[in-house]
């Protein structure tokens, strides 16, 4: 392999882990609020609190132009929060067209079901954003996968654990559109002139320069392929 | 004289407000569906004009007329020709009572075609899946068929809809699962009946736990083949249950 190659491959991987380590910064800084806040209540939240809180932190990056983010909050474990069994407090920005079916959306509070005992209500602990920060105690990307209970659309969810008192409280995420995803890194992987492929750590093709290995396919291992991870992120470059 | 529309209260005025958004016939047929659900439009009760109802929503007339056509079906309106006419309110009955007038009113044609459209899209998510899933997906599926109670139908039902959604998502492709979406909303309940009984609830619990050993094995033509002859019986037994309610009058 050349150095110019090689370069090539430093500058993909140096992208992947810039365009996720941004966000999960920003995640990271809605993390430390919140726990501050809830430390400063000794622990006891409502909705209203919370919700005041989450809003003031993470509209400001939902509202700017050409945002990555298009949907972003706090979801509560069970029973922590004081007046509300499950809560969320998630906001969806003017690029996330969920339940709306227009192309220009304004910014909103996702409408979730709370209530266990309705047909629509999902039990969110079962899910992939949630179960592997609760079980790891940290930040994780899901997907891509199709989620249809925020965003119903392709999307990649990234959460961290929010902890008060040596245990976790919920985790703060966002979401991202793959299609974005792909539109910011198929640049950088494509220039490294062969077939380059990224993959999250369940090998799950985020995106490549191969037409056949779509986006959301598992790549099966080859011995052949170099891997190389993405600095601080789980996701992985394969070349070959 | 019929009772006319009444903005009285803030609730009901919120059932006239303006959509927004695609698929505006069937938000304005959602709203209208809520309220005569909710009781904010009672048994009799005359809906405004179709050009009335248009101007309220902000939408075309051949929108309100589509919407209507859609509440026709389910059996939560009916028109009445003449200088009295108009659309009224039909909200008594249970909510078994609606379902078998639905499926009365839809032809054999209908119900099969029906079925033959929701398995095309409920199969060829099944194939996919078999080829993009994890094993920690895997063990989400069965978690989901575990979290089903077949002795209850309530639970039955929401364990389809929720297995088959998860499904869809494990497919990969967006498009696929808000179409799933989309005809859970319109044709679950008559699809699921069979529900009812208790038989083909395990019977549905068993079709699931095939479908995803087939996901399991990465083998997308078994579990294509399996979704198409779980829902294809499902169909069947509507037909019967239909000829039933036809013998009964």
């Amino acid at each position: 392999m050349t150095i110019a190659t090689r370069s090539s491959v430093v500058d993909a991987v140096t992208a992947v882990d810039t365009t996720f380590g941004t966000v999960f910064e920003q995640i990271d800084s809605w993390r430390a609020a919140i726990e501050r806040h809830v430390g400063a209540r000794h622990g006891a939240v409502t909705v209203a609190d919370i919700d005041e809180v989450v809003e003031a932190l993470v509209v400001p990056g939902l509202s700017a132009a050409n945002a990555l983010i298009i949907g972003a909050g706090f979801v509560a474990s069970p029973g922590f929060i004081s007046d509300a069994e499950w809560h969320l407090a998630w906001w969806l920005g003017h690029a996330n067209t969920f339940g709306v079916g227009s192309a220009d959306p304004a910014l909103r509070r996702l409408e979730a079901e709370e209530d266990p005992s309705s047909e629509s209500f999902r039990d969110y602990t079962t899910l992939e954003w949630w179960r592997v920060p609760a079980a790891t105690d940290a930040p994780h990307i899901t997907g891509p996968y199709v989620d249809y209970l925020c965003t119903d659309d392709y999307t990649l969810t990234l959460t961290v654990p929010v902890m008060y008192d040596g245990r976790m409280i919920g985790v703060a995420g966002a979401d991202l559109y793959v299609n974005d995803i792909e539109r910011t890194l198929l640049p950088h992987v494509r220039a490294i002139g062969s077939t380059a492929t990224v993959i999250n750590a369940s090998r799950r093709v985020v995106v490549s320069t191969d037409p056949h290995r779509p986006t959301g396919a598992i790549l099966r291992p080859d011995d052949a392929a170099e891997q190389i991870a993405c600095g601080q992120t789980s996701l992985v470059l394969v070349l070959g | 004289m019929p009772q006319s529309i009444r903005s009285t209260t803030a609730a009901r005025a919120a059932v006239f407000a303006p959509v927004a958004g695609g698929g505006r016939a069937e938000l304005v047929a959602q709203r209208l569906t809520d309220a005569i659900e909710l009781g904010l439009l009672s048994h009799g009760e005359r809906l405004p004009s179709e050009t009335e109802m248009a101007r309220q929503f902000g939408v075309a007339t051949v929108t309100t007329r589509e919407a209507l056509e859609a509440l026709r079906e389910l059996g939560l309106v009916e028109t009445r020709r003449g200088r009295d006419g108009g659309s009224f309110v039909i909200a008594e009955g249970s909510r078994t009572a609606r379902i078998d007038r639905r499926v009365k009113a839809l032809s054999r044609v209908e119900l099969r075609d029906m079925g033959v459209y929701y398995s095309a899209i409920a199969a060829m998510a099944a194939e996919l899946a078999a080829d993009r899933s994890t094993p920690d997906d895997i063990q989400h599926l069965h978690a989901t068929i575990d979290a089903t109670d077949a002795s209850a139908e309530t639970s039955s039902r929401r364990g389809e809809g929720t297995f088959r959604l998860e499904v869809a998502a494990l497919s990969q492709s967006a498009r696929l699962v808000r179409e799933e979406l989309r005809l859970q909303a319109e044709f679950a309940p008559l699809l699921w009946l069979c529900l009812r009984e208790e038989t083909h609830r395990v019977r549905s619990r068993e079709a699931h736990l095939a479908v995803v050993a087939a996901i399991e094995d990465f083998d997308g033509e078994r579990a294509r083949r399996l979704t198409v002859a779980h829902i294809a019986g499902a169909i069947e037994w509507l037909l019967d249950a239909k000829a039933e309610l036809e013998r009964r009058g």
